[in-house]
Parts: structure tokens; sequence; C-alpha cells
């Protein structure tokens, strides 16, 4: 048993949106995947591999597992007519497909509501489905740059960098969850659904630490991401988020490593604690030690801390990194208390003792097609998860899902069938 | 109107700076009455980041702590002293959930760990939110800051391939750990609504971060494939990138502008390359189709930002957009802050506030037709419903409550 254990997800999400509903399929929801008779268009989303024949989408098989597949063609009555029926025994439902896309096919909020009042329906745009932007061609950095947090991560003067795994989209589908949940708290109240309406764009404001708000609320520094000197207005908050990002990677013996000489009553002690660290292993002079980094603020106006104290300090902290491996940094860090941690590739991740610890990772589905991925994203004291299933193959639970919902029988699967309805 | 969603829901949030505070945010919205707890004298680190009102630091005017908080009551409490710890409880025993996302086996410290809670609230919901988590080898690793993005990859995977990586903007996990910490948490009152049962709920904000890496894992367990940055290029598109433009007039000269373009489709291409004025490009049938255009992407990067920077950013943005390319200027706060379609959504709310005229905040992520989130309140001042909670909500009388404020334990 899952949390969710008992209620109906119809999911006619694309990559875009596949998220939200293995989200719910991992807390126990029955979740029905729809794809059109040629496949989703998930299928072909990067990262693309290859397994016996046709392309192979790892994001298809990560974030479609759990979920039950069917295979209906929403361009024929039939089609539409049979997703309706399993609309009316939904208790949510949840699309990608763009603005308009869904009501083209009978199958907006509008017309599903009449059907099943009780339904939970969400939609998941790049920018809403009306308003001045809502017809804009869209895709994962379109959105990242319209949402906030693009502009202000810049490396020196070269244009602002996006994450290089989209992340745009998975976020408002993670939201999209969220929001599917309070309307069905809503629901526990008065037997009525609602429309869930997700925005991409919106979703992003919270992945800028609060800066969207910046000029709303007159804040006019505009060297916030470019500070590099603790002798100017400082990030004082440890996430070293004011601070240059090539002054917080060293180099170490298997990579690189993320350290940030973070200063004030917040964060300093943790940089005092590094400090404690290498002397002692014996490193570095003692003379790295007169600094209390929590009131560098203080010593810095008084001229007691200059540029070349700051020299020194980088130069042996380098040296003494550059000797260490990940592992060994790690292992600081738990003993000494410090904000200093090796940069993990995806390698490490697969590998992490900490990760596996958790049991973390789950292998899928068996001999072909068996995929190891990560599995539950929480841990729970009671009966929370339920990993099942690989992600579906194309029409791989049509008949069954159709004979549990609808009461269809082969002879109805069949006649669908042949008139290409259903696949 | 219908009742919202969590109207009745009691919350002690006990959680602090973002990845925490954000998941008691979203049941205030919706109807949850949240006491948010902190110290009053070891202020909390959201206080003490940006952006600040008028850009004045000060323990009351951070907007990243208003907006992480608004719509919450605001207790202070010093849980080092008894007495504090024993409003901490009436607290516990009042909420129905309890949320917390310090270092794992602090809140054990203070008699407030799950087994302590349950005993006196059986049925409680408890969401304990680290960095890794509250069991494994790593879990006592400070947490906070960007070690986040480091540990679950995505420092790692932002930067130019022939530079170090500079990592994404802030504590990435922050961001995306709270998302599924609402889920889980709704998920878990819906199984206490059918069941009576309660439970604790441990969310390592790393682990959110790997679960969005999951096709990369993936990819690696089959493959052994290494997910690497590669600037703004994408795997499967091209052009793709975000280029500098033409400054807004004379007077920006000194602020850069970007735009981001994402080719999507030949159709898009074709658009693009005339945009350029390039029919050479056009016309390049090595050009014609995705694969081609990715193994000439620089190529194709110089040729766009040629063209860019001639332009200004909108500008690009609403040409593009009118054919149908996907195109967006890079918005700065100036720019979020008067976007046409987050105003369409009602996205930056207005609130009235006593000392600063009107406090901004991010609006609801989630629209809902019938029973939409409001932001009730700002965020409060340190200890500003002390009483009010206390005596409203706990229901002390005058004589333990004066009791408690001279023992010092609200300080």
């Amino acid at each position: 048993m899952g949390l969710l254990s008992g209620y109906r997800v119809l999911d006619l999400t694309d990559e875009r949106g596949l998220l939200a509903g293995r989200m719910l399929a991992d807390l126990g929801a029955d979740v029905i995947q729809v794809e059109p008779l040629g496949g989703s268009r998930a299928r072909r989303a990067a990262p693309l591999g290859e397994r016996d024949g046709p392309p192979y989408s790892y994001l298809w098989a990560t974030f479609a597992a759990n979920k039950r597949g069917i295979a209906v063609d929403l361009d024929r009555d039939q089609g539409r007519h049979v997703l309706r029926q399993l609309a009316s025994r939904a208790d949510f439902f949840v699309e990608s497909l763009g603005p308009g896309v869904a009501a083209s096919a009978g199958l907006g909020w509008p017309e599903l509501s009449e059907i099943n009042p009780a339904l939970v329906y969400a939609t998941i745009t790049a920018f809403g489905h009306d308003g001045p932007k809502a017809g804009y061609a869209e895709s994962d950095l379109i959105v990242w740059a319209a949402g906030g947090p693009l502009e202000p991560n810049r490396d020196g003067d070269r244009p602002p960098l996006r994450i290089s795994v989209p992340q745009s989209f998975l976020n408002a589908a993670a939201d999209a969850a969220g929001g599917m949940l309070l309307a069905h708290h809503a629901r526990a109240r008065d037997g009525r659904g609602q429309l869930v309406d997700i925005a991409a764009q919106a979703c992003l404001s919270l992945n800028t630490l609060g800066r969207v708000l910046a000029d709303p609320v007159g804040d006019e520094h505009p060297e916030w991401a470019a500070l590099v000197s603790p002798t100017a207005r400082t990030d004082q908050s440890g996430s070293g988020t004011g601070t240059s990002s090539h002054l917080k990677k060293w180099r170490c013996k298997d990579g690189l490593v993320e350290f940030h000489l973070a200063i004030g009553q917040a964060a300093g002690p943790f940089t005092n604690n590094f400090f404690r660290w290498m002397h002692a292993e014996g490193a570095g002079r003692d003379t790295l030690l007169r600094w209390d980094w929590r009131i560098l603020p203080d010593l810095v106006e008084r001229g007691e801390f200059t540029e070349a104290d700051m020299q020194e300090v980088r130069v042996a902290t380098a040296a003494f990194l550059a000797a260490k491996t990940k592992s060994e940094i790690l292992q600081a860090a738990i003993a000494y208390k410090l904000l200093c941690i090796g940069v993990s590739d995806t390698a490490d991740l697969a590998h992490s003792p900490q990760l596996a610890g958790r049991d973390f990772y789950v292998t899928l589905g068996s001999g072909r097609r068996a995929q190891t991925m990560p599995g539950r994203w929480a841990t729970v004291s009671i009966p929370a998860f339920e990993l099942r299933r690989p992600a579906p193959e194309l029409g791989e639970h049509t008949d069954g899902v159709l004979a549990e919902w609808l009461g269809y029988d082969g002879l109805a699967c069949q006649s669908l069938r042949e008139g290409r309805a259903i696949g | 109107m219908r009742t919202p969603p969590l109207a009745g829901l009691k919350v002690a949030d006990f959680s602090w700076v973002v990845a925490g505070p954000v998941v008691g945010r979203a049941l205030a919205d919706f109807g949850a009455t949240v006491v948010r707890i902190e110290s009053g004298t070891r202020i909390e680190t959201a206080r003490l980041m940006q952006p600040f009102y008028q850009g004045r630091t000060g323990r009351e005017n951070s907007a990243l702590y208003g907006t992480c908080n608004a719509g919450k009551y605001g207790v202070t409490l010093n849980l080092k002293t008894e007495e504090g710890r024993a409003v901490a409880r009436d607290l516990a025993r009042w909420a129905d959930v309890v949320a917390e996302s310090y270092a794992p086996g602090q809140m054990a410290r203070w008699g407030l760990d799950y087994a302590s809670i349950r005993e006196i609230n059986p049925s409680v919901v408890m969401l304990s939110t680290a960095l890794m988590g509250q069991t494994g080898p790593s879990a006592r690793l400070a947490g906070y800051g960007n070690i986040g993005a480091s540990v679950s990859g995505y420092q790692d995977l932002v930067g130019w391939p022939d530079q170090l990586p500079i990592g994404p903007f802030g504590p990435y996990t922050d961001y995306v750990g709270p998302r599924f910490s609402l889920v889980v948490l709704l998920a878990a009152l819906d199984h206490r609504r059918r069941t009576g049962e309660g439970c604790h709920i441990d969310v390592a904000q790393s682990e959110i971060g790997v679960f969005l890496l999951s096709p990369q894992l993936a990819d690696y367990f089959d493959r052994g494939t290494v997910a690497q940055r590669r600037g703004n290029q994408d795997e499967q598109f091209a052009p793709h990138g975000v280029y500098p433009c033409r400054p807004e007039d004379e007077h920006q000269q000194d602020r850069d502008r970007f735009v981001a373009i994402a080719v999507c489709d030949n159709a898009q291409w074709q658009t693009l390359a005339g945009q350029l004025q390039r029919p050479d490009l056009a016309a390049d049938p090595g050009l014609a189709d995705a694969a081609g255009r990715l193994a000439r992407a620089g190529e194709l990067d110089d040729a766009v930002a040629a063209w860019t920077a001639t332009q200004r950013a909108q500008d690009v943005e609403a040409r593009l957009q009118a054919q149908g390319v996907p195109a967006h200027l890079a918005v700065t706060s100036a720019d979020w802050a008067r976007d046409p379609q987050l105003a369409h959504r009602g996205h930056l709310r207005g609130l009235p506030h006593e000392r600063f005229g009107t406090a901004f905040v991010e609006g609801p992520r989630y629209l809902l037709s019938e029973t939409p989130g409001q932001v009730t309140r700002p965020a409060p001042a340190l200890g500003q419903d002390n009483e009010q909670v206390l005596r409203g909500l706990l229901g002390y009388d005058q004589a333990r409550y004066d009791q408690v404020a001279a023992s010092g334990a609200l300080a």
C-alpha cells in the first residue's frame, strides 16, 4: 500500500509533464499513461540510448516508470469516446499538450467537468492557457530565461548559463503534483473537483532565491552576482550566492571541490572549522588560524585583513585541497563541520555510499526491460511508496485498463482496435 | 466561495531558511494556520539574506524571508530554556503537522523528535527535511548553502565545457526539495484523513536533486555515460543558446542584455536564418536537419550572436515569437516585475505592510480555479504574534503567558 493507493490518475502528459504522474504513482496511485498509437513524443526525448532497435529514451524510461500505459487515437471519435469514459472514472487528470490542444479533442476542463464534476484536472503549460504570452513558442531554455533563474547565473563576461540538464518543466511538473493534491483536499470536503493551472514560467521564481523581488522592494545593487572581495558588501549567508563562482571551485586529487570562504556570524564558523582541519593535518602556517572569519568584515574595515592576506589564504587552501580526495574531504566535512564538499558527477552519484545506505536506487523490470534508476524519493515511517514496474511499452496495458476501469471485454477491445481507436 | 482546501489544518513550522519554510508557505496560502517558530536571538539565516527592502540590511528587511513566510504567525522561542521547550511541546501537541529542517539530531536534543512528539500527539504528521536526510553515513554533513548542488550533481552540470563549472544560481536543492516535500506531506495528510494514522516523513533535499537527474543516472547505470556540461547547447537542438544584445538605450550602456533562442525544428531554423539575413545558411543542405546543425552548433551560435548584437533583446523576442521561433529575453528582476504574463497570472503580490507600505511576495505557483491560494498577511516580524499564539491558539491564560514571558523563553 502507498499513501495514495486507490486513486486513479489519467495522464496525458508528454516529456514536459511525465514527472507529475510518476510522483503520484510512486505514492501508490494507479496512473494510466495515455499515448497516441504512434507512441508518446517523450519516447524520443534525450538522453537517448539504444536497446534492441528503436531509440530508447532514458527520460521516458525513468519518468514514465511505475505507470501503466494505454494507446488511444484522440483523432478518432471512438478514441475520444474511450478517453471521456476513462475520465468519468478518474480521480485526477493531468496533461501538458499545450494551450488549447486537449480542448480541441473535447478533453478540456469544461467538457470533462461536465461528465465528472469530482475530477481534479491539472494542466501544465510553459506560460499559461491565456494571457499575452500564452501562445509563445517555447522550449525549456526559453522558459528558464523568462522565469528568472537564467539571467543572474553568469561566469565573467560570457552570457548567462542554464543547467545542462533541462529543468524548467521538471519543476513545473512537481508543482502540478502538489497543486493536484491541494485540489484533492478541497474535494475531500465537498466532493467537487476543479482546474489546477500550472505555468512553468511562474514556477521558476522560486529558483532565484528571492532575487526576482529585488526590483519591487527597491534593492538596487547591480553587482549582486559579481561580488568577489570581502571588502565589498558581501553575502553572509554561507550559500555563496553572491560570490564569483570561480572563487568557490578548487581542484582536488580526483576532481573538483566546492568551498566558499564564507564570512560573517552565520557562515564564518564553518570557515574557521576548515582552517582548524588544515592545521590539524599539519598544513599551512599557524598564522592561518589567526583570522576569525565570523568577524572578518570588521577586520577588513579596520585594515587588519588585506587583499594580500586573502591571497595567502587562497594559495595555502589550494595547495592543501589539491592533495585530498573527494572521499577524504567528505569525511572531514562531517567530522569538522565544513561547508566544503567534492563536486559530484553522475558517476559519483551512482556510487554514493549515502544514497546506497538509504536504498535510493531501484531496479524496475527484469530481463531486457530491467532499468536501474532513482526510486523512493522520501523515507516515511509507514508504508508510503510502491515501486512496481518499468515504464510501459506502447499499449501494454490497454486491454487490462479498459477491462478494469470500464468493464470492456475482449470483443469490445478487438472492435476498437480494428477501428484503429486504440492500440 | 468554497472553503479553502486546508482550512482548519494546524501547522507548527520549526523549519528555517528556504527548503522547509516554502512548504509551510504553501500550506498557509491554501488555508492552514501556520505558526513559524524561530529564535529571537540566533537570527535565522534567511533574515540575513538579500534582497533587502530599499537595499538596507536588517533582520526585518529580507524579501527572501518575506516571501518564504508570508501568511504565517510568528513566535520567538528560546529552545535552550526549559520553558521555551515546554511551549514548543504545547505547539507540537496542538499541531496536525510539525515541520523542521534542522541538522539531524537537533530536534531530539530539544525533546522534539518524532518519537517524543508522537507520545503527546499520536496522529501527528511530521516532516523533516535535511540536506542528506535523517540517516546514512553522511547524514551529519552540514547542510546548507550550495553544498546541496554539489552533492546532487548540479555544480558539475552548469558551465562552459572549456572552463571550470560554475553551478546553478544559489542552493538548487532548496528550490526542488520543497516541491516534493509538499506532495508527500499532502499525501500523508490524506492517508491520515482516511485511516487516522500519522507518520514521520524524511525528505533529503539532495535526493530530490538527484531524482531530477533520473534519466542521466539511468543512462549511467546502463552505459556508463557521465553527463557533461555543455554551456547552453542542447543534446537535440541547434542553434540553442543565450546571446548578447544591444543595450536598451544610450543610458544603459553598462547593463548587459541577453536573449535566449532555441530552434527546435527545421521550420524554425528556416525562419531564423531569414531573420539573420543569411540566405547562404538557409540554403545550406548540411544545415537542413538537427543533426547537421548540431555538428556545426558553434558556427551557428556565432552567426546568431552577430545578429543579436545589433538588436535589443526584447525586439528579438518579439520578432522571433511573431514567427513562431522560441525566444525570450533573459529577464532581470526589473523585467520580471513588469512581465505582462506574470501580471496576468497575478504572480507578484503586494500586501499592506506596516513598515514598508507594501510588502512584495511571489504568488502561489498553483492556480486553483475554485479555491485559489490567498496570501493573507506578510511574513511576521520577530515575535510579532507571541501573545496571540500562546493565548489565542494554545489557550494560555494571562498568568501563564506572563510567567512564560518573564522566564525569558520568548526571547
